[in-house]
């Protein structure tokens, strides 16, 4: 099992785009917060992550991306989650983290 | 009793994997739907994802046991790490989302019956069924 995450900041848009690939579960989520933790350090802006090619997220993943969406939202930031595929996308709607996230 | 299928899972987070392509593998045998594998696999994941973070002592082993029944998939994770007040589980705000305590609402909503047996000194059951659709 593995995550891919690429980061880069779009000056023009004055944001961060992540996009991640294969799955976050209990075994690598820290690495996902580790890095959002950087980034958001480095600057806080707002941050886009594209799911397309995420094929699984867990609860601890989600956990992750609500604690990063906790700390922005303090500073007007937004962090959005695009094209989830329509497993992760059902995962967002029985959480109602779509109402957040999407 | 239909066909079952047992095995004990090292209390780490890199095994929690296997016991999600496991599950995968029996449901997809036992005539399931894909929505349904996947509904199977995120809770049964989610309820060793629960074993894990709640501290299985030196990496002990849990137990993942799957019944195959007449248009059923019955399956339960069972650990010894010592039991939990189910009286103090509470279900999780959804409009004030916080990091923690997302997994039993998911086994909750994605399962068809879900019963939890804990027993504080001992350990903790989740036994879930899921009923093959017709």
């Amino acid at each position: 099992m593995s995550l891919d995450i690429k980061r880069e900041y779009d000056e023009t848009e004055g944001r961060w785009n992540v996009t991640l690939c294969g799955e976050v579960d209990i075994e690598n989520a820290a690495c996902l917060r580790a890095a959002l933790k950087e980034m958001l350090e480095q600057r806080l802006s707002s941050v886009e992550i594209d799911i397309q090619n995420l094929s699984y997220i867990d609860s601890t993943g989600l956990g992750v991306l609500i604690g990063a969406y906790g700390r922005m939202k303090e500073s007007g930031a937004q962090f959005r989650l695009r094209r989830p595929a329509k497993n992760v996308e059902k995962l967002l709607r029985i959480t109602s983290l779509d109402r957040i996230f999407l | 009793m239909g066909d079952v299928l047992k095995f004990y899972v090292p209390g780490k987070p890199e095994y929690v994997s296997t016991v999600r392509m496991v599950v995968s593998s029996l449901a997809n045998a036992a005539g399931f739907d894909v929505e349904s594998i996947e509904d199977i696999k995120v809770a049964v994941s989610e309820a060793c994802t629960n074993v894990v973070c709640h501290g299985m002592p030196d990496g002990n082993s849990y137990e993942v046991f799957c019944e195959i029944g007449d248009g059923l998939l019955r399956i339960s994770v069972t650990d010894q790490a010592g039991g939990c007040d189910m009286e103090k589980y509470r279900c999780p705000d959804l409009d004030c989302p916080k990091e923690g305590g997302l997994g039993l609402f998911i086994i909750r909503t994605l399962m068809d019956e879900v019963d939890i047996f804990s027993e504080l000194g001992r350990g903790t059951k989740i036994q879930m069924i899921k009923y093959r659709p017709k």
